[in-house]
């Protein structure tokens, strides 16, 4: 029987497509061929308007790229920014940073496990899922003032102190979620159909990984410790005592084990350092005094719940707006593994390669 | 620097930054990642800044090596006018995409590049935004 | 429902007290039109994760407004909720969503990159200025992201304008309710030919119209003659 390879696009308004991603298939009756992704149809040009912001106002639009993660990447600039213009900054607000960046991992964990469970066709877990998000952005918006745009970790400090009860409620949260992964893994791990579907499909050599630019969770499940929280302690991880969580195949099923495995291990971080945050105040400078960085290229990186996120600020050391700032995303490193991961597969499997894959489509385009 | 003896220590940078001509960067590429003591196998970050006034653009690449755990930022500077420098995407996959976007949004060229077209933006668009000297009637300034 | 929006009316008026009727038939279909409108999922960014997920979410429910079935083809869809920034690539697809859904159709722009651009709105090369130049707008929500309870009143405003703005008599025709509130240090005499001209204009509105004078439209139109209708 003749066959013959036919395109099919996956257009940007797409029940799985996380946000607005394109993807060209090339297929062979059911199975893929070759994938290409054509991202853009988010692209603001965040980089070109930070050139005409200040330090601190580009923090809000941080914001808008990984929002599942936006005190990490507010907790970015303002790292780099501090280290380039030489603000030291005192260790309560460092402790309170850490704490919100273990929180917010775990908002975004949790949601990408209701999130992938919907895309392989369970649609419980989005309920289950969301109702964790609500508990812990009530936290947030008690704090901050916002649920997903949070704007609050500024260069200097952060916006606004915590209140006097929050380590009380962070403890309540902590006990319900750890009765909650436990229902995770009954109600969706051990599933049959969830194993059949994630087990040994998509494949990812380490070396390939790496070779591929991946970071985060994606390369972890293969075997390649590389975690910055351990390799290069920021904040106050490096008085809490976790474990990296690493997979051994690469596959689906490892990807999707090592994000509920490292929500345990957040909690541990956060139990670990609660009760210790020190006095003092908020804010080291003064808010709305000009932060100048002297001349220079400046490179700084985070591990964000996706993976590594980096910032290449260079200035001319002439005014307070950056000459030039690069976002290393971790979404758009991670995207170029399925051109390699999908080839062969079918097309339910692709579904499961790119939800095991966690994309958040705006941190690809900025 | 014992490696490449056209290679220059670049200031003003927080990591340890070497700075290269362009046609010593393939060479140069191939043997950072495969000298067993050097092993920069994770090429973390790839872009390039427009240094309007010097009439020159800046190539930066961040490396990162998962072996050792070191860093390096390796740079090399084009004309303005005719920027081309050799591709890596034959060392490191991910520069195949990285360059793309610089490609899309600076306009730098790439020598042998296996599909240079832009990424973000439409095919049909003229010019690279991320450019000093970018005009468009389109964009809206801030109000004074 | 042809058969009733097109013999209907126009049979009926000859009658005396035909108007009743049709004002009944008008209750039973608003109603049931306004109780259970099924959304597109079409999101694009930040606002899709407060407007589509969190409200489909058991915290704040969706379904308590009948709409709780989010359609992902544009053919079963009744409204589209335009949350996240509309860029010039995806203005056409944006376009070609709205066209494929079945009249009558309404847009909700949540979120302000929507409304106006949003954060984006200066010095931002690929941004469009608001969905309202894309297609015709129906119920503004601001907020970035708004709170979903924002959204549930922007989606019980929508309701009320079925509710009281539709009738068969009119097909494609609605009605707004705008509701101002003034804000300090206006005055009255500011805005009241504005107004005026807003009242107007709003009071009765031709969908077909007002979806074909977009300021878009004929850039969309020459992005689908280029890419879609190729022979």
């Amino acid at each position: 029987m003749d066959t013959q390879e036919y395109i099919v696009n996956m257009g940007p308004q797409h029940p799985i497509a996380h946000g607005s991603l394109r993807l060209v298939l090339r297929l062979d009756g059911e199975t893929v061929v070759e994938v290409t992704p054509a991202p853009g149809y988010v692209h603001r040009g965040i980089e070109k308007m930070c050139e005409s912001l200040n330090y601190r106002q580009i923090i809000h639009l941080t914001d808008r790229m990984d929002y599942l993660s936006a005190l990490m990447n507010n907790w970015l600039v303002s790292k780099t920014v501090e280290k380039a213009a030489g603000i030291a900054v005192n260790p309560r607000i460092e402790a309170i940073r850490t704490l919100m960046a273990e929180l917010q991992r775990l908002q975004s964990h949790v949601l990408w496990w209701g999130v992938g469970g919907m895309d392989l066709g369970a649609f419980t877990p989005f309920l289950y899922g969301f109702r964790e998000r609500e508990i812990i952005g009530t936290l947030f918006e008690e704090t901050i003032g916002a649920r997903l745009t949070m704007n609050y970790i500024q260069p200097g400090g952060l916006m606004y102190d915590i209140l006097p009860d929050f380590a009380k409620k962070v403890k309540d949260i902590l006990a319900y979620l750890k009765r909650i992964i436990v229902e995770y893994d009954t109600l969706l791990s051990g599933n049959v159909i969830l194993q059949e579907r994630l087990r040994n499909i998509g494949i990812l050599d380490p070396k390939k990984g790496i070779a591929l630019g991946c970071t985060g969770p994606v390369i972890r499940a293969s075997g390649v410790p590389y975690d910055l929280r351990k390799l290069e302690p920021y904040g106050t991880y490096a008085q809490a005592e976790f474990d990296v969580v690493v997979g051994t195949r690469g596959d689906c099923w490892d990807r999707y084990y090592v994000r509920i495995e490292e929500m345990r291990q957040s909690i541990r971080i956060i139990e670990q350092l609660i009760d210790n945050i020190p006095e003092g105040p908020h804010m080291v400078t003064k808010f709305g005094a000009k932060i100048k960085v002297p001349e220079g290229i400046y490179y700084g990186h985070i591990e964000t719940a996706r993976g590594v996120l980096g910032v290449t600020i260079v200035s001319d050391g002439k005014s307070d707006t950056p000459y030039r700032i690069h976002f290393r995303s971790p979404n758009f490193n991670n995207l170029w593994a399925v051109t390699a991961l999908a080839p062969g597969w079918r097309i339910a499997d692709l579904i499961a390669i790119q939800s095991s894959l966690d994309l958040v489509i705006p941190d690809i385009d900025r | 620097m014992a490696l490449e003896p056209a290679a220059a220590k670049r200031e003003k940078a927080d990591r340890p930054a070497v700075q290269v001509p362009p046609d010593k960067l393939a060479a140069l590429a191939l043997r950072l990642r495969d000298e067993p003591a050097l092993a920069f196998d994770l090429l973390l970050d790839h872009t390039a800044i427009d240094w309007i006034a010097e009439n020159r653009f800046e190539l930066v690449y961040v490396l990162y090596s998962t072996v050792h755990g070191h860093y390096l930022m390796l740079t090399t500077s084009v004309p303005r006018e005719t920027p081309v420098v050799p591709t890596l995407s034959a060392v490191w996959p991910i520069a195949h995409w990285q360059e793309r976007e610089v490609y899309d949004l600076m306009g730098v060229q790439y020598d042998d590049h296996p599909d240079l077209r832009r990424l973000f933006l439409e095919d049909e668009w003229q010019g690279h935004p991320l450019r000093k000297d970018y005009k468009d009637d389109y964009m809206l300034g801030l109000p004074k | 429902m042809g058969l009733v929006t097109d013999r209907l009316p126009r049979v009926v008026e000859h009658i005396p007290g035909g108007g009743i009727l049709i004002t009944s038939i008008d209750a039973l279909i608003n109603w049931s039109r306004r109780n259970s409108l099924w959304p597109l999922a079409f999101g694009t960014k930040c606002c899709a994760i407060e407007m589509l997920m969190a409200t489909g979410a058991p915290h704040q429910d969706l379904s308590r407004f009948g709409a709780e079935v989010a359609r992902q083809s544009p053919r079963q869809a009744d409204f589209m909720v335009v949350a996240g920034a509309i860029i010039k690539k995806m203005a056409p697809r944006v376009r070609l969503l709205y066209e494929q859904m079945a009249e009558p159709r309404y847009v909700i722009a949540t979120g302000s990159c929507a409304i106006s651009g949003g954060p984006f709105m200066y010095n931002s090369y690929t941004i469009v200025r608001g969905v309202d130049e894309v297609v015709p707008v129906d119920v503004y929500v601001p907020g970035c992201p708004p709170r979903p309870e924002a959204f549930f009143y922007g989606l019980m405003m929508l309701q009320k304008m079925i509710w009281e703005g539709e009738s068969i008599a009119r097909v494609g025709r609605r009605r707004k309710p705008v509701m101002a509130a003034l804000p300090q240090g206006i005055k009255p005499e500011d805005f009241r030919d504005e107004v005026r001209r807003l009242l107007e204009s709003e009071n009765d509105i031709n969908v077909d119209e007002a979806a074909a004078s977009k300021i878009w439209l004929k850039k969309v139109d020459e992005w689908m003659a280029k890419h879609l209708l190729k022979p």
